[in-house]
């Protein structure tokens, strides 16, 4: 019951330093949330989203270099 | 001649042109010399609805070939590589084809699932996928249809200007990580 | 009492430069039954003191080991002396390429299983397993540093009251340091947190102190008003910015331009970045070119903004804290050595100008 309310709260989203190859489509995806550095790379290391945007954030990457997590 | 066939072959040439489309969007993706977020956004939203577009296409191809009676396909023959006794070689290269297009379709589906490197590995033979539906494509259309030929071979010239474009090509970032792998790290 | 139990009382923590509790480390590792791997790299620069301890007390190390894991590698450079002795003794050597993220835990374990000596992104600790990004699996496998190891021997041997005999109550135990630069007698030296900088400096035979690098390249640096008068702890050294941790301590001598120093450590930073992680493997070679172009006087104004922001941007978005500990170096030698900084962005270098001024 707990987990079920928590899940419709917030989710979470990891970036994998090493698979992120600067595609830079987080940035477009998340609406400015996560903001790209000088050389492509996102300047934020996690973002704490609804699960159903996290979810597509995710899915949208295309070095699969955005992790889903629910937070700890 | 039944109108079966003539779905099939029609289906298969468009099938042929999405295949190319999806692999020029891909060649693009991969081949990028600099990151453009909203480019690549977009091209890849293209890339992955067109693939899945055209396994329509290719189901629907392959279906009314084996319906159609006009020749005799059967579906071991439309699944197993040169099984057919119709044309066995070219109807071969269409058949494996489509199984590579299905490993490739199911193993981006699963992505999150299966690991990175067997992904890789699957989609990087589509390289070997699209010249094998290429060649499958021309030798099938008999000479009397210039119009099936001719977008098949426009497909593979285009497609191939693509391909020599994504080799040639180098992005910062796996330009970097090449050359630092170079360095001793065993 | 368990291990673990005499660990906690003793209060050990990691000599490897983390200072993690080892019991907590340690409880981990035996739940999972990990295999163990010995960290004799000293792979910090101007950090000696793996290589003294393999040299002089092997025994009571193999004995530590022993308490902690069943299966046991060695872990050193390839091609040094410490790597030659673990040989010697016959035991099971990881020889390691001899460069700085090369001894990183997760790089030593990436390394054990056949992969490259790189670090490897983690969502849980190491000691727990994981997967390097290749998608290999990696068994739970547990890495402590050769003086972490040594302690636990020690604290098993005399129990945790002896321990806590040296050094603080927050931070007790015995440590060694490892001394270098601008000093008359350099190596390691027994000493335990608390001890007044001065009495290792004048220990060491230190002259001409300039400024103090405290940690190597994680680390940071200590004006010589600062060094004479702070005690070596973490407490004392927090305020300045700095932790003790590897124990590397470098005196930088009066008559040397402190920037020209820092941009050779940045040089070198740039080429031993893994090449894994973006804002790692462009980040660390941009500032350490702007860190050049300062102690050459070819730095604007308004490229030190940039400079200042590339090195806000440095840490926590690699996959391991070898862009923290740069960008902390590099930042606390900028706080340091402001004046020095000043006058090079003005075009000019002072410690340049006062040895041209000793000279005439
Ligand atoms: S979309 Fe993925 S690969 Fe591209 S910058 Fe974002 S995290 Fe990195
Ligand atoms: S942060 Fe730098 S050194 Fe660490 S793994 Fe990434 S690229 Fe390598």
């Amino acid at each position: 019951m707990r987990r079920a309310r928590r899940e419709a709260e917030v989710a979470e989203v990891i970036v994998d330093r090493v698979a992120c190859t600067a595609h830079g489509v987080c940035a477009v995806m998340s609406d400015g949330a996560v903001e790209l550095d000088e050389f492509g790379y996102p300047i934020q290391s996690r973002l704490t989203l609804p699960p159903e945007e996290a979810r597509v954030l995710v899915e949208a990457c295309p070095a699969r270099a955005l992790l889903f997590r629910r937070p700890t | 001649m039944t109108f079966l066939w003539y779905v099939s072959r029609a289906t298969g040439v468009i099938s042929i042109v999405l295949m190319t489309t999806v692999m020029v969007l891909g060649m693009f993706l991969s081949g990028a010399r600099r990151s453009v977020g909203s480019r690549t956004t977009i091209v890849q939203s293209v890339h992955r609805s067109l693939a899945l577009g055209m396994l329509v296409f290719l189901v629907l191809h392959i279906a009314t070939a084996i319906i159609d009676t006009y020749v005799h396909i059967n579906v071991v023959a439309a699944v197993l590589p040169f099984a057919s006794s119709y044309r066995r070689f070219a109807v071969g290269l269409g058949a494996l084809g489509a199984d590579i297009v299905a490993a490739v379709v199911v193993t981006s589906l699963l992505r999150r699932r299966i690991s990175e490197r067997v992904w890789r590995l699957v989609h990087r033979s589509s390289f070997v996928m699209w010249p094998l539906t290429l060649w499958h494509g021309i030798s099938m259309s008999t000479g009397n249809e210039p119009l099936l030929r001719f977008t098949t071979i426009g497909c593979g010239v285009i497609g191939t200007a693509a391909v020599l474009w994504r080799l040639a090509g180098t992005h910062h970032d796996s330009a970097r990580r090449r050359e630092v792998l170079r360095q001793e790290w065993t | 009492m368990s291990l673990t139990d005499l660990l906690d009382e003793a209060g050990l923590t990691g000599r490897g430069g983390a200072m993690f509790p080892t019991s907590v480390k340690l409880r981990a590792a035996f739940d999972n039954r990990a295999e163990l791997i010995v960290n004799a790299c000293d792979g910090e620069v101007g950090t000696h003191k793996d290589a003294l301890v393999v040299a002089e007390h092997l025994r009571e190390l193999e004995h530590g080991a022993g308490l902690v894991a069943r299966k046991v590698h060695w872990a050193a450079h390839r091609g040094s002396d410490t790597e030659d002795r673990l040989l010697e003794a016959g035991l099971r050597v990881l020889s390691v390429p001899a460069r700085y993220v090369a001894s990183e835990e997760s790089a030593l374990v990436s390394l054990l299983h056949g992969g490259l000596a790189r670090p490897v992104m983690r969502h849980e600790p190491i000691a727990r397993g994981g997967r390097d990004s290749q998608g290999h699996r990696l068994r739970p496998t547990l890495v402590l540093n050769a003086e972490t190891v040594w302690r636990i021997s020690q604290i098993a041997q005399y129990g945790p009251g002896r321990f806590r005999g040296f050094g603080t109550p927050d931070e007790p135990g015995p440590r060694l340091v490892t001394i270098g630069g601008s000093v008359e007698r350099p190596g390691v030296y027994d000493t335990a947190a608390g001890v007044p900088m001065r009495e290792l400096l004048t220990a060491a035979g230190a002259f001409e102190v300039g400024a103090v690098g405290i940690g190597g390249l994680s680390g940071g640096w200590l004006s010589a008003g600062d060094a004479w008068s702070v005690a070596w702890s973490n407490a004392a050294l927090a305020p300045h910015g700095l932790r003790t941790g590897t124990g590397a301590i470098h005196v930088l001598e009066r008559s040397a331009c402190p920037l020209q120093y820092v941009t050779r450590l940045a040089r070198f930073a740039a080429g031993e970045s893994a090449g894994q992680c973006g804002p790692c493997m462009f980040g660390v070679p941009a500032v350490a070119t702007q860190v050049a172009q300062l102690a050459d006087g070819a730095l604007a104004y308004d490229e030190f903004a940039l400079l200042q922001q590339r090195l806000r941007l440095l840490p926590g978005r690699g996959a391991c804290r070898y862009p923290d500990g740069i960008a902390g170096f590099i930042s606390s030698a900028l706080r340091t050595f402001r004046a020095d900084v000043e006058a090079h962005l003005a075009g000019a270098c002072v410690a340049m100008k006062e040895r041209a001024g000793a000279a005439r």
